[in-house]
């Protein structure tokens, strides 16, 4: 297992505790973190990228101890922060060569070519002579995900990579993901649930700083077969009209209602129960 | 035309077998007969046609660095040192001619009374380093500091490559400006040492506190003591030899501080 965490806690000031003694592990393949907002998924992959130290419990990273051998790990690390920063004045190009720069990559020729590979993969080639501050969100989101994949890291840190991507973008991403998750450790942290199903072999759902579940897409789906239901009536733990016009409901049955094949969202919801609620508004 | 390849000479040539002389003369002949490049084409190794590839696209792509970037290369600094140091705001050429332009114009307007030009001046030229530096890196003033955190190479060394090199974008115009303007008196370098007391007393607070809060800090203190010292008449008691000596104290232990907490620092 390349990430096996135990126990981790992590707390900001007295009051905050972001992390509340989770436990999880990730190997080779896309490992999707659910969870809503506050959950603690971004504290986790801080974490993980060794960027914050936990107050307690016990991490390693690819076979090492992030606190006594940081640096190790940093090679072999690619992360994409939720909220990105750019030096807004370097071209596409000059960025995530400054960025090859910081991981070491000291050849100018092979370190130049690795640029260019990434910036290919996601399809940036064109504007690669553009500077930063004259691209649109989507493709500054795309600049932040070819950094994450200089020099072919064996573990690759993606906090909600696909926010703010068209659909037809993400079917893009989907598709280097799982290229990338082939034969390395993908951690990502995303809202959306369709990707996780899409693409992740295993999922962690956080709440509260602890894990609520973990296992396959299609183990979490199983979660709530026998308790979606689909009928006239409102009713159950959460409800909601969908575009047919009938109540889809999770939980206890409403009056009149059918069993129905559950998705992965409906198991995530009846997981979370008012969490969810509450999280999309 | 008078010949064309034949398949030995086209595989010979793929293989780069040929000598110079007639290598050149089979791309001349390539260049202008599409038979020969059709004859050539399949015989060219992959891997080649590829390495050529990349030659190529190194060449073009290869984009022209920004002008702050050219000139330190042409100083001498290695290239991904001065990208390192051109991600820095505070050594873009804007931010070094805004720091000139406001040590020229408190000189300047108070050019009539020598003496309140030079308290001045000198007062003014440790300030524009300290906050060079102080908006040089970390948090608040890297806008991907975030996922150079996570990279390998060392926070520290980045630091002080930048405060460095502020250090010299700002001294030299300011060096220029008082030898310049208020006479080859060796008095006019006499903010170098609280220029240095104070950028590397500000780098040894950034262990604790965001840089551009240090930096306001340090600068505030020092005004401070310029303001007290300067309460009736134009003083240089800030700029005495033991105040000087002071400088080089506050210099030296913060330097001994850096080197030692250096771990700290990433
Ligand atoms: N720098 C910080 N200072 C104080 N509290 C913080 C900080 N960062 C996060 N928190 C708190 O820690 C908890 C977990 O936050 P975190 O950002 O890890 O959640 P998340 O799961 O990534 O949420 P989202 O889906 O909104 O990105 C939240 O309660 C948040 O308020
Ligand atoms: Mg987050
Ligand atoms: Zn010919």
């Amino acid at each position: 297992m390349s990430v096996v965490v135990e126990g981790l806690t992590k707390a900001y000031g007295r009051s905050s505790h972001a992390l509340n003694g989770l436990s999880f592990t990730a190997g080779v393949g896309v490992n999707g973190l659910l969870g809503p907002n506050g959950a603690g998924k971004t504290t986790l992959i801080r974490l993980l990228a060794t960027v914050l130290t936990p107050d307690g419990g016990t991490m390693r990273l690819l076979g090492r101890d992030p606190a006594t051998e940081r640096s190790a790990i940093r090679r072999r690390l690619g992360y994409l922060p939720q909220e990105p920063g750019y030096h807004r004045g370097f071209t596409v190009f000059e960025f995530v060569d400054y960025v090859a720069i910081l991981k070491e990559m000291a050849d100018r020729r092979a370190r130049h070519d690795e640029v260019r590979r990434v910036i290919d993969a996601v399809g940036l080639t064109d504007v690669s002579g553009k500077k930063i501050r004259a691209l649109s969100g989507g493709m500054r989101r795309r600049v932040g995900i070819a950094q994450a994949l200089l020099g072919e890291p064996e573990l690759v840190l993606l906090d909600e990579p696909t926010a703010g991507l068209d659909p037809e973008e993400r079917l893009r991403f989907r598709e280097l993901i799982s290229r990338i998750g082939e034969n390395r450790t993908v951690i990502l942290s995303t809202h959306q649930i369709e990707d996780v199903a899409a693409l992740c072999a295993r999922v962690v759902v956080l709440k509260d700083g602890r894990s609520a579940f973990e296992g396959t897409p299609e183990e979490l789906r199983a979660l709530a077969k026998g308790h979606t239901w689909l009928g006239e009536k409102k009713g159950g733990l959460l409800s909601w009209r969908t575009g047919e016009g009938v109540f889809r409901s999770i939980g206890v049955p409403p009056e009149g209602a059918r069993l129905v094949e559950p998705t992965v969202e409906d198991a995530y919801l009846l997981l979370l129960g008012e969490a969810a609620l509450v999280a999309a508004g | 035309m008078t010949w064309h390849m034949d398949g030995g000479l086209a595989t010979r040539y793929a293989d780069g077998d040929l000598d110079a002389t007639l290598a050149a003369s089979v791309e001349a002949h390539l260049l202008a007969c599409a038979q020969c490049r059709g004859l050539l084409a399949p015989q060219v190794p992959r891997a080649r046609l590829d390495r050529v590839w990349d030659e190529i696209a190194e060449a073009v792509d290869s984009p022209v660095p920004g002008p702050f970037e050219r000139l330190l290369r042409l100083v001498g600094v290695r290239d991904h040192t001065a990208r390192l140091l051109a991600a820095a705001y505070s050594l873009h050429l804007s931010w070094i001619s805004a720091g000139a332009l406001v040590l020229l114009f408190a000189v300047l307007a108070a050019r009539e009374t020598t003496r309140w030009g030079l308290v001045g001046f000198l007062a003014l030229a440790p300030i524009v380093p300290v906050a060079g530096v102080g908006l040089a890196y970390g948090r608040g003033a890297d806008p991907a500091y975030e996922i150079g955190l996570a990279a390998p190479y060392s926070a520290f060394k980045v630091m002080l490559m930048r405060a460095a090199a502020v250090l010299v974008t700002s001294a030299l115009p300011a060096l220029v400006i008082g030898f310049a303007l208020l006479g080859q008196n060796w008095t006019v370098a006499a903010w170098l040492l609280p220029a240095l007391a104070l950028t590397s007393l500000s780098l040894v607070l950034s262990r604790w506190f965001e840089p551009a809060h240090c930096a306001l800090a340090v600068s505030i203190l020092w005004l401070a003591g310029i303001a007290g010292t300067n309460l009736r008449e134009p003083s240089l008691a800030m700029f005495s030899t033991v105040g000087q000596l002071g400088y080089l104290t506050i210099t030296v232990v913060s330097g001994v501080l850096l080197v030692a907490r250096r771990k700290e620092f990433s």
